[in-house]
């Protein structure tokens, strides 16, 4: 693929220390902390400092430094970390089938952006079979959801003082489920299998959480999955298939409904990892209603990473609506010769064409893109 | 498995060999001729099983600059013709003939990529993914982390085929596997035949 694309990677920071396999990244959603999880059993947590070009309020530099590392006594790989929306709580998802829950000492709490206090297990959630992969906060935090090789789906209610109560366990999937997802606003719940099918979850009030809808077009493994983060109104896949689809949610009341309205090609080996940045607003161009739907990176098993545009355009007189997809940016061998298992847009205001990745090379790779 | 019988000569025989090496402008080789060194060493190890100095030799040949994919067939070839079987630890997979050269293949377009099959003994055979994965942990530990390897059974070969393709070619699955104390012993065991040819890149 020689085509000149617009877009550019700047590599800002790489990031060494991890061990073994670098698996999992997560940008700390209030403050400027990045976070590692490996094979190594550790968590490492990584403080970052922009500074501002004064005239265009543009970034000019980031600066990372190591905060610390956490030993997390996670007796297997650390498979997968989630911040908490306040920014207060981590959670670590391990192949030892429990999810830790991190929290810094209290009394260090009142210093924001010079975290000093040491983190400290407040919770440990045992109730998985086997390999836990992936966990996800919902949007107000009152809701945690792990997944495992175990093949179910838990929901947990989060209480005061990292104390967890089950609200279900959803044995839905035929196989072994990688990875969870929350709807960015509702209290939806994605998740995606080896058994090559996505299904989404609703809470009945009167009664439990249930399997709403199933997913299914994916020839193989999906792997990762991501909402479109402001508006929820479509969820991207990522599979071993090679592809990412994207499903549109239909205004269908009372029913939760998908149609798939893409799929994205452009990886030759699995897809693990997908993140989709917020986006500018609308414009209206000839008649035609054009919705930027945000940038989606995905990467995976062929080392490359991409960024596609995603652009929604609904004809004026019809009132149809069209998705279209292109590759606006792209590196290859983004780790080297290394498979790149995770990939983050960074959530931090003014740093939102930032970008970390995770490798098999167990290093943590920042990027800035120019598009 | 029970009932079979092997007789390791039948397998490694020089004819075998020689059918091999009647075809040197293989496919795979890409360039010119043959690397002879590699050959004749390769052929004089047939006769004594597997000892270090083939693994020596395969070293060399992983660190060249330029590998040739004839040369490096062979080379992974070597690297998994030794491992025991789980079940016969006594033999190897090359004599219980579940891995051969020809089974070995390189993407056309990408050479680091390249396909590993292997045939169960029986169709039922429990032991495969063990013996996939052995494989595979073989070749990790062995081959430059350049190369992206995949692990297919021989199509029709067993009656879980896709179900063991799958799961041999899940990363994650692999990793986990491999944090298991108990099958990670038993695969130690299965590896040591090999020798300590680990030349991962230093």
């Amino acid at each position: 693929m020689n085509v000149d694309l617009p877009g550019k990677f700047e590599l800002v920071a790489e990031l060494e220390g991890h061990d073994d396999r670098a698996w999992h990244i997560a940008w700390n959603p209030t403050r400027n902390l990045l976070a590692s999880c490996s094979a190594d059993k550790t968590v490492r947590l990584y403080n970052f400092s922009s500074s501002t070009n004064q005239s265009d309020g543009t970034t000019n530099g980031l600066t990372f430094t190591h905060n610390t590392t956490i030993p997390t006594g996670h007796t297997k790989t650390v498979r997968a970390v989630a911040w908490s929306p306040s920014g207060k709580t981590l959670a670590t998802a391990s192949f030892d089938a429990n999810i830790g829950i991190w929290a810094q000492e209290e009394d260090n709490e009142e210093a924001e952006d010079s975290p000093s206090g040491e983190w400290e297990c407040m919770s440990l959630l045992e109730g998985h079979e086997t390999e836990c992969k992936s966990i996800a906060y919902s949007s107000t935090g009152t809701l945690l959801a792990s997944c495992s090789r175990d093949k179910t789906v838990w929901i947990w209610e989060v209480h005061p003082d990292s104390d967890f109560e089950c609200m279900g366990v959803l044995m839905e999937h035929t196989q072994d489920v990688k990875c969870v997802a929350w709807h960015p606003t509702e209290e939806i719940l994605a998740s995606a299998s080896y058994d090559d099918t996505i299904k989404l979850y609703l809470d009945d009030p009167s009664d439990d959480w249930f399997c709403a809808t199933t997913l299914t077009g994916h020839g193989s493994t999906v792997w990762t999955l991501a909402w479109e983060p402001l508006q929820g109104g479509y969820l991207a896949s990522g599979s071993d298939d090679g592809t990412i689809r994207i499903w549109r949610r239909l205004p269908v009341k009372g029913e939760l409904r998908f149609d798939c309205v893409a799929v994205l090609e452009g990886h030759d080996r699995s897809v693990y990892s997908i993140s989709w940045s917020p986006s500018p607003p609308s414009v209206v161009v000839e008649g035609e209603q054009q919705c930027e739907l945000g940038l989606l990176a995905s990467t995976g098993g062929d080392g490359i990473v991409l960024i596609w545009q995603i652009t929604e355009t609904t004809e004026a007189d019809s009132g149809k609506t069209v998705i279209e997809h292109k590759i606006v940016a792209r590196i290859d061998a983004a780790h080297g010769v290394f498979d790149v298992n995770s990939i983050a847009w960074c959530p931090r205001t003014g740093l939102q064409d930032v970008l970390a990745t995770t490798g098999d090379d167990g290093h943590v790779k920042v990027w800035k893109i120019h598009v | 498995m029970e009932s079979f019988n092997p007789n390791p000569t039948i397998f490694v025989t020089s004819k075998h060999r020689a059918t091999h090496f009647a075809k040197p402008h293989s496919l795979w080789l890409d360039e010119e001729g043959s690397d002879n060194d590699l050959e004749t060493e390769d052929e004089s190890n047939d006769i004594e099983e597997i000892d270090q100095d083939e693994i020596f030799g395969t070293r060399s040949v992983l660190h060249a600059t330029t590998v040739q994919t004839y040369s490096f067939k062979l080379a992974t070839k070597d690297l998994i013709r030794s491992i025991s079987d789980p079940e016969h630890r006594n033999m190897s997979l090359e004599q219980l003939a579940v891995v051969s050269a020809p089974q070995i293949t390189f993407d056309r377009k990408v050479p680091e990529r390249l396909t590993v099959e292997f045939t169960p003994t029986v169709p039922h055979c429990g032991m495969s993914t063990f013996i996939g994965l052995s494989i595979r942990v073989r070749l990790l530990r062995s081959l430059p982390q350049r190369y992206k390897v995949d692990i297919r059974v021989k199509p029709g070969s067993h009656q879980s085929e896709q179900a063991l393709n799958k799961q041999l070619n899940d990363k994650e699955r692999v990793a986990a596997a491999l944090e298991n104390p108990a099958l990670l012993e038993v695969l130690e065991q299965c590896l040591s035949t090999t020798g300590h040819g680990n030349s991962e890149e230093t």
